[in-house]
């Protein structure tokens, strides 16, 4: 039998094997070092600082101390708005995304490229512009004035409340999730909602049964990519929530540029991942309980 | 209606005053700002390239004339001995264009560059991160001198080569940010105070004490800016304390107020107060002089007035300094020398609306500009000593504590 497997052939594969394995080692190399760099090492930066001292005249100054995160823990607000933002902002993408992919996936025909470029047009102007806009449409002179007039309040405002800042994450982030939804649906095959009818299943039943398991991938995905920016957003909550809805983006710019803190900035940006981190994997481990057939993972 | 309230604001973000002391800039509104500017054929652009060409405000002819007159008090030597560039780091649009030129023509300036920042921490950071012997010249805030001291960030200044120095007004000398008058020369400087619709609020709003009271009056119609020092200060200042209070049962005084304030307000906004007045959506506001003139000289909202409070505010005051390792020290010498010439000086004034530090170049101010309270604060409150500067106080737990408390609670 030994004689059956010569070591010749052998050598013949691995070298090329060895090949393949330097060639994806180098393709893979540009990838990894931006991740190292970019990634892994700021965080870990971060997290040094974390346990630090505030340098005499401002940034970071070495020790160590725990002082940081007691500090996080003494004024939990930001993290519970942040989380509360993100929570709803997500459910309101969801509900407002869903039925939108859907339509644009199988009802849209032939205007469906059309409905694609119209959702991504936004985004060719500045961020910041189109945030500022709501700043006019919501306002006083704008809807809100509107609907005061129509309730009998006058004072009635948008700005400067949560729904504001509701309305500013949902309008940025929904085409975040309206993509990969769009994508699983696209994707599906329409016999099966078909044979679902046929076999004398109702609208609902076609939908929970059929739709719904087929565009879940896209779901998990676009909630976890909308949710995880409002957990850091600073900008909507700064500009529509005129400072009235205090975030962890408020209070990591309070600690970075006017505490000059960075040990403190530090220890608020662990908190923030450590919050998004365990929000994330819960919502995986939730959608996994009980199903060792599909493992759901992040994309 | 919308119109207007859009135009105030991309105004707002182009004006100077913004980005001399604007917040959120430092989040990207400067970059927004610059778009803004690329797109409208005559905004100020902050290029030095375009400073010919759009000198805004004063007629060259006027810069030319008071150029020529300077010659005589320039560093012994004259115009040869500069190294012919300058390399500014300053505020946005914070220097007059036309003085630029002069200064240029003067010395046989060729090469005269402009960077920006934004916030006082940025260019610190900027320095701290190694740009260092990149700049000649910056102008931070007073409360920065100590830090940039103590990391050697910027250099001594051969005062023998700067005799206009000689001008600056004694209140601006050997002060706590630089008691030996080593390492500053100071630009210009400008108070924290109340602006007030008084078509709505009727009640006098004298002072920090009255203004307090009056917020639950008109809660949910007032206006603060987001900046911890212009804001816990008024609060010790309202309770009689100093705004430098270092004891801890006065800032804790100053915190019971400042959360018994914090349900009433609108808005934390650094950025667009001056609009959210207009609009009279806030109707008080504890607000910076920038936007407020603008406010005051048009018809539809001219009942604002800025009033600077009878219990005392706190000022700040800009500073000129040489950077450590700067590439053209001769030029930085000759430009701080040229800026504090009373008659440049003057110009410098008109332009940016702040006051100046030079009691010489008073005389050469408009009336208009010497009497607006935005720009100079009145002799009997100068001379109540009730003002004060703010101290570094960034690195203490107990303010960035209450300030913390304070924002999270505003409207609730």
């Amino acid at each position: 039998m030994a004689t059956v497997t010569t070591p010749a052939p052998k050598r013949a594969s691995s070298a090329p094997r060895f090949r393949s394995g330097l060639l994806t080692g180098m393709l893979i190399l540009p990838a990894g070092l931006w991740y190292l760099v970019l990634l892994v090492a700021p965080i870990a930066i971060v997290i040094v600082f974390s346990f630090g001292q505030r340098g005499a005249t401002g940034g970071y100054g070495g020790g160590f101390s725990l002082d940081n995160y007691a500090t996080v823990l003494r004024r939990p607000e930001p993290i519970l708005t942040s989380l509360y933002l993100a929570l709803v902002g997500t459910l309101m993408c969801l509900l407002i995304g869903l039925p939108l992919a859907y339509y644009i996936a199988t009802r849209a025909g032939r205007r469906k490229s059309l409905f694609l470029i119209l959702l991504v047009i936004p985004f060719w102007t500045s961020f910041l512009i189109r945030t500022y806009a709501w700043l006019m449409i919501l306002g006083q002179t704008g809807v809100a004035g509107f609907i005061g007039d129509l309730i009998g309040a006058p004072g009635f405002r948008i700005l400067g409340t949560e729904w504001g800042v509701l309305i500013g994450l949902v309008y940025g982030y929904l085409p975040l999730m309206v993509f990969p939804i769009y994508v699983t649906l696209e994707r599906m095959d329409r016999t099966l909602v078909e044979a679902s009818k046929d076999l004398g299943a109702g609208r609902w039943a076609t939908f929970r049964q059929i739709t719904l398991p087929v565009a879940m991938p896209g779901l998990i995905s676009g909630s976890i990519l909308v949710f995880i920016p409002m957990m850091g957003e600073y900008v909507i909550p700064q500009i529509l929530g005129y400072g009235q809805v205090f975030t962890m983006g408020n209070a990591l710019v309070l600690r970075f540029l006017e505490s000059r803190n960075w040990p403190s900035g530090s220890a608020q940006a662990v908190a923030l991942i450590l919050v998004m981190l365990v929000s994330v994997t819960g919502y995986l481990w939730y959608l996994n309980r009980g199903r060792r057939d599909r493992d759901v993972s992040i994309l | 209606m919308t119109d207007r309230d859009l135009d105030r604001i991309i105004a707002r973000m182009n004006a100077p005053r913004v980005t001399r002391r604007g917040f959120l800039a430092a989040s990207g509104l400067t970059g927004f700002a610059a778009f803004l500017a690329a797109c409208s054929s005559n905004g100020a652009s902050t290029a030095p390239s375009t400073a010919a060409s759009t000198a805004p405000t004063t007629a060259p002819s006027t810069a030319a004339s008071t150029a020529a007159s300077v010659a005589p008090s320039g560093p012994p030597g004259g115009t040869g001995t500069t190294e012919g560039k300058l390399f500014m780091y300053n505020w946005a649009d914070y220097i007059d264009l036309g003085n630029i030129e002069s200064f240029k023509a003067q010395y046989g300036v060729t090469e005269f560059t402009y960077d920006t920042f934004a916030s006082n921490d940025e260019m610190i950071s900027t320095l701290q991160g190694g740009k260092v012997g990149i700049w000649d010249v910056s102008a931070p805030t007073a409360d920065l001198v100590p830090a940039l001291v103590k990391g050697k960030f910027i250099q001594k200044i051969d005062w023998a080569k700067v005799p206009n120095a000689k001008y600056i007004g004694p209140n601006f000398k050997k002060q706590w940010w630089d008691p030996t008058d080593e390492y500053q020369l100071a630009k210009d400087w400008g108070t924290t105070g109340i602006g007030v619709r008084t078509k709505v609020v009727k009640e006098p709003v004298d002072s920090w004490k009255a203004f307090f009271e009056l917020a639950p009056k008109y809660s949910g119609r007032i206006v603060v800016v987001n900046s911890q020092g212009d804001v816990l200060g008024p609060g010790l200042k309202a309770l009689g304390y100093s705004l430098n209070s270092t004891d801890t049962t006065q800032l804790e005084e100053m915190r019971q107020l400042m959360l018994k304030f914090a349900p009433h307000v609108l808005a934390l906004n650094s950025d667009t107060y001056d609009a959210q007045l207009a609009s009279e959506e806030a109707v008080l506001g504890l607000v910076w002089t920038g936007g407020i003139n603008d406010l005051i000289k048009e018809p539809e909202t001219a009942d604002t007035r800025y009033i600077i409070p009878t219990d005392g505010t706190l000022y700040w005051v800009d500073t000129f300094v040489i950077l450590a390792d700067a590439p053209h020290p001769e030029a930085a010498h000759a430009f701080l020398n040229f800026i504090h010439d009373p008659q440049i000086q003057a110009i410098e004034t008109e332009t940016n609306q702040y006051a100046t530090p030079n009691d010489e170049a008073k005389k050469y101010v408009s009336a208009a500009t010497l009497n607006d309270p935005t720009v100079f604060v009145p002799e009997a409150i100068l001379n109540s000593g009730t003002l004060e500067t703010s101290k570094d106080w960034s690195g203490d737990e107990q303010r960035a504590d209450i300030w913390a408390e304070f924002s999270s609670k505003i409207g609730k």
